[in-house]
């Protein structure tokens, strides 16, 4: 039987009374989706190390100096906190698009070599590399959308709101965002294979109506 | 009467954006319509392949921020 999990205002509750623990779920539950985030901007492990950690820093300085607003999602804030601090430092170091890119780099360890076998998880990583590289090469706005939404966990309207534009537009970026990047995954056979990209759409279906 | 939904409203629906009326609407028409059920899939295959690009942090970068906490916890 799954386990109820605390939702996050429950965990920020118990973190700000003093429960480290909590902290540390927390930050387990958003660290995947905020250094996902904080990676597609930068581009570089190392840099983005330092800057998922300034952004939990302030998520600590906030929560604990009692400034921290309920309203929200907590994983919405968490991540624009962390959009900002990349772009900052995007804009800072003027990085040339492609410089620090490194497609075979072992930050990208989300997979389990254990599991799949080591062949199988080298393929698979190095085609999400691609992909990571076919996001970089979309126009800005439709990056940053498609980044915001899926990696971010924010909402088309948090979006829509945090960039100045209608939600009709934010929506229309992520939708051509998408249709651009099938494109770029159409022109290379590799995503097309059944292990990395399986083309299974019944069954999907299904269990998204039944869900 | 067969109902169209934009592709807008399918994205809205794929992250669970729509409220609970319309996101019923949406799944009554799947039901009814391939095309637009053909539509949604394809939504929710691009969806599961960029999880696929999800990276995480060294371990080492989670414990130093568990750490500060801790220390700023003793500072304040």
């Amino acid at each position: 039987m799954e386990t109820m999990q605390p939702s996050d205002s429950a965990l920020i509750s118990l973190y700000i009374a003093g429960q480290e623990e909590a902290f540390a779920q927390l930050l387990e539950r958003h660290k995947a989706r905020v250094f996902t985030t904080i990676m597609l901007i930068v581009r570089d492990e190392d840099v983005a190390e330092d800057l998922l950690q300034d952004t939990f820093i302030k998520a600590i300085h906030t929560m604990k100096g009692g400034r921290y607003n309920e309203e929200g999602k907590f994983s919405s804030w968490i991540c624009r906190i962390a959009h900002n601090l990349a772009i900052d430092c995007f804009r800072r170091e003027k990085r040339s698009p492609l410089l620090n890119l490194d497609t075979t780099s072992h930050a990208f360890n989300s997979l389990s070599l254990a599991e799949e076998g080591a062949e199988a998880a080298l393929t698979r990583e190095e085609t999400h590399a691609r992909l990571r590289e076919l996001i970089q090469e979309l126009p800005a706005a439709q990056k940053e959308v498609l980044i915001m939404r899926h990696y971010g966990d924010m909402s088309f309207q948090e979006i829509a709101d945090a960039t100045g534009v209608s939600i009709n537009t934010a929506l229309g970026r992520m939708r051509y965002a998408l249709i651009n990047l099938r494109k770029k995954m159409a022109a290379q056979p590799v995503f097309y294979d059944q292990n990395v990209y399986p083309r299974e759409a019944t069954p999907v279906r299904v269990q998204r109506i039944a869900g | 009467m067969i109902k169209t939904f934009t592709h807008e409203k399918l994205l809205r629906y794929v992250y669970n954006e729509l409220p609970a009326k319309e996101q019923q609407e949406v799944e009554q028409a799947l039901v009814h319509d391939a095309d637009l059920a053909a539509t949604c899939a394809d939504l929710l295959l691009a969806q599961r392949t960029l999880d696929g690009a999800r990276c995480t942090p060294k371990q080492s970068t989670t414990n130093s921020i568990l750490q500060y906490s801790r220390t700023f916890l003793k500072a304040g």
